[in-house]
């Protein structure tokens, strides 16, 4: 995927492209990230009647290699991709898959209990479970007369 | 060897699609999961990335020199969930290749571990010469 979309390309511009796309693969940053201009990794929020249930493809994220923290409304989660052994770039047929460190932050909704906030990472997929604080008892104010 | 065709074949995607059509009533996504292919010493590696899918849902088939690979992804999420934000989709990964006689198919494995598959294909032995026994009358 090219990372600058020019309306009219002519060829300086596409071979600046294809020199640019090439230097980004080199640095061999992310691309989810860089390249396509969306954050990795994807994640999806949903709300059910007691919790909020977030959701992240995680693949070739070791659980051990997986971070979560949540500090002032704030989720952060950070791991590394990475497999097996070490690969000499020469022996690549094919390369697709990302790989490196990844970091992402994420506000979380209103009204969470930090505190009870759970995990389960299976097979690649992260599921987060965010419980929502009771809903806080209508407080009769007392009035006092003379 | 040549083990790579990039997009699946169609039959297989419409083969899938009725199957669901019969199960579900929802349509489902199929996706191309990205991969990687490397040498080692003892032939070829294939590496795909296939969150959620267990090893209960992974297909992974060998048809004449066909290599084909299907993952069903069940979703987590309860019934009554209602999505809020989303970025991605849920979907089943579908992926061929051809694999080249150089591949000793009888000695393909493959692992599944933390949603990445790896399928290990080996090289074929070099063929052994073969004599051919000549009966007289």
């Amino acid at each position: 995927m090219a990372v600058f979309r020019l309306g009219q390309t002519w060829d300086p511009l596409r071979d600046l492209e294809h020199e640019v796309d090439r230097l980004l693969q080199g640095v061999n940053l992310t691309f989810h990230g860089v390249r396509t201009g969306r954050q990795y990794p994807a994640v999806n929020l949903h709300e059910s009647a007691n919790e909020y249930i977030l959701t992240s493809e995680l693949p070739a994220t070791a659980p051990e290699d997986l971070e979560l923290t949540i500090s002032s409304g704030v989720l952060t989660m950070s791991g590394q991709r990475r497999d097996e052994g070490e690969i000499p770039e020469d022996r690549f047929r094919r390369q697709e898959r990302p790989r490196g460190p990844w970091q992402r932050s994420l506000p979380v909704p209103d009204r969470i209990q930090e505190d009870q906030l759970s995990a389960d990472f299976h097979n690649g997929v992260l599921v987060v479970r965010l419980p929502k604080a009771p809903q806080e008892e209508p407080r009769q104010i007392p009035i006092s007369s003379d | 060897m040549s083990p790579d065709q990039p997009e699946p074949s169609q039959d297989l995607v419409k083969a899938h699609r009725i199957d669901d059509s019969k199960s579900t009533a929802s349509e489902r996504y199929v996706f191309t999961p990205p991969i990687d292919i490397f040498e080692t010493a003892d032939g070829l590696v294939l590496r795909a990335d296939l969150p959620g899918v267990s090893l209960e849902s992974l297909e992974l088939q060998i048809q004449e020199n066909r290599l084909t690979l299907f993952g069903r992804v069940e979703t987590l999420l309860p019934d009554d969930a209602v999505p809020l934000h989303r970025e991605f989709e849920i979907g089943d990964f579908l992926r061929s290749f051809i694999l080249s006689d150089e591949v000793d198919y009888e000695r393909i494995t493959a692992r599944l571990s933390h949603g990445v598959l790896e399928v290990e294909l080996p090289r074929a032995a070099q063929a052994e010469p073969r004599r051919i026994q000549v009966n007289a009358e």
